[in-house]
């Protein structure tokens, strides 16, 4: 369980435009660098830190069911999947139902990090 | 001396602020006047500092480093963050601060006894505290002194940790030897959900909350909110119905009385709370 890592990656995601488009061109080689810097035995990660194969296939396949179902914390990854279909992707109202949708199944996971 | 001149409660809703334009959507229209009445009761209150209470999004503070509450003590802050730029349309601004107000409530050389509170000195509002200033005093020209509350990030400070936090800034500004008018703020959500199968859905997830929620508020029974609203209680009203608690302080801080006003005003995003009271 890595749950803090889910949203740490999420939350660095959505707050730099740089970090975003970034990840939006190639979701694969952003997750491989973060992790790497993630687990550098230097600051800001003295004690490393990596996602589980899971975790890094989720977002690989921007999978905001499967991250859902492992504990994101909701309001991070509402976000998150705003953030990376963009302002002129899917109409929010659209996305929101998607969203609702695969969700649903899953109930309340617990998100607690 | 200081002295509490009003306490206001109002929503942060942060899609309002691309919604709620001229002409004013017909659904938003009781929010905007509901916004309107209570800029009004803030400017007759004259204050000279504000202190708020509102929960960071995760914007600034995250869980490498969550502190329960946390004391702005910058003579100048900026608000909002890019991604609240890019999602929301909000605009960046800074506002001025009140360090002298924000030592008193942290007891300047050493924390008050019984309470833990983080501090910064370069505290950065997100829209929990921007969107309702932009709407309550547009100026920006009133020295703020923002708390912000952990309502996102389980482990929460319970419900009485709020109360105690509201008593706190009413006994302290009693006795502040500053001469300062105070407005205290609060915002937060009733029943409400973002991130999960009930978001957005025109309604309140927990209307049922919602109405107990508005009866504490009414009748100024703090002890019957810390009560209700248990981690259980408040999840089962929604998964970030959490926010309500920055209620509770507000209720403390105002005194425990009655307020003037108590409203949910039903709009497209969910029931929206305001509430005013006078000096205490």
């Amino acid at each position: 369980m890595s749950r803090y890592m889910i949203d740490k990656l999420m939350w660095e995601i959505d707050r730099s435009d740089e970090a975003l488009d970034s990840f939006v061109e190639d979701p694969a080689a952003f997750v491989a660098a973060w992790e790497g810097a993630a687990s550098a035995p230097e600051p800001p990660y003295p004690l490393g830190g990596s996602l589980t194969g899971e975790e890094r296939d989720a977002f690989e396949a921007w999978d905001y069911e499967r991250l859902y179902a492992l504990g994101a914390h909701p309001y991070l990854l509402w976000h998150f999947v705003r953030a990376i279909h963009g302002p002129g992707g899917t109409p929010v109202g659209e996305l929101s139902e998607a969203f609702k949708a695969a969700v649903a199944p899953h109930g309340y996971p617990e998100f607690a990090t | 001396m200081a002295e509490i001149v009003c306490a206001l409660g109002a929503p942060h809703t942060p899609l309002l602020w691309r919604t709620m334009v001229d002409p004013v959507p017909g659904d938003l229209a009781e929010v905007a006047a509901a916004f309107d009445r209570s800029r009004r009761r803030l400017a007759a209150a004259e204050p000279d500092a504000i202190v708020f209470v509102a929960s960071d999004h995760f914007r600034q503070l995250v869980t490498s480093n969550m502190p329960a509450f946390m004391v702005g003590k910058a003579p100048s802050m900026r608000g909002t963050h890019p991604n609240e730029v890019r999602e929301f349309g909000l605009p960046v601004r800074e506002v001025p601060g009140d360090p002298d107000l924000a030592r008193d409530l942290l007891g300047r050389h050493q924390l008050p006894d019984g309470f833990d509170f983080a501090f910064s000195d370069e505290p950065w509002l997100d829209h929990a505290f921007m969107v309702p200033l932009l709407y309550l005093r547009p100026q920006l020209d009133v020295p703020l002194v923002p708390i912000f509350t952990n309502c996102n990030a389980p482990p929460l400070p319970g419900a009485a940790r709020f109360a105690a936090l509201g008593e706190h800034i009413r006994t302290t500004i009693q006795r502040s030897s500053l001469e300062r008018r105070v407005a205290v703020l609060a915002t937060g959500h009733l029943a409400f959900e973002l991130g999960g199968p009930r978001q957005l859905s025109g309604g309140s997830p927990g209307p049922d909350f919602d109405e107990e929620a508005l009866g504490w508020i009414r009748a100024g029974d703090v002890a019957g909110a810390v009560a209700g609203c248990t981690y259980e209680r408040l999840l089962d009203a929604g998964n970030l119905t959490f926010q309500f608690l920055n209620f509770i302080a507000l209720m403390a801080a105002a005194g425990a009385g009655p307020p003037e006003l108590a409203e949910a005003v039903h709009c497209r995003f969910g029931p929206e709370p305001f509430m005013t009271w006078g000096s205490t």
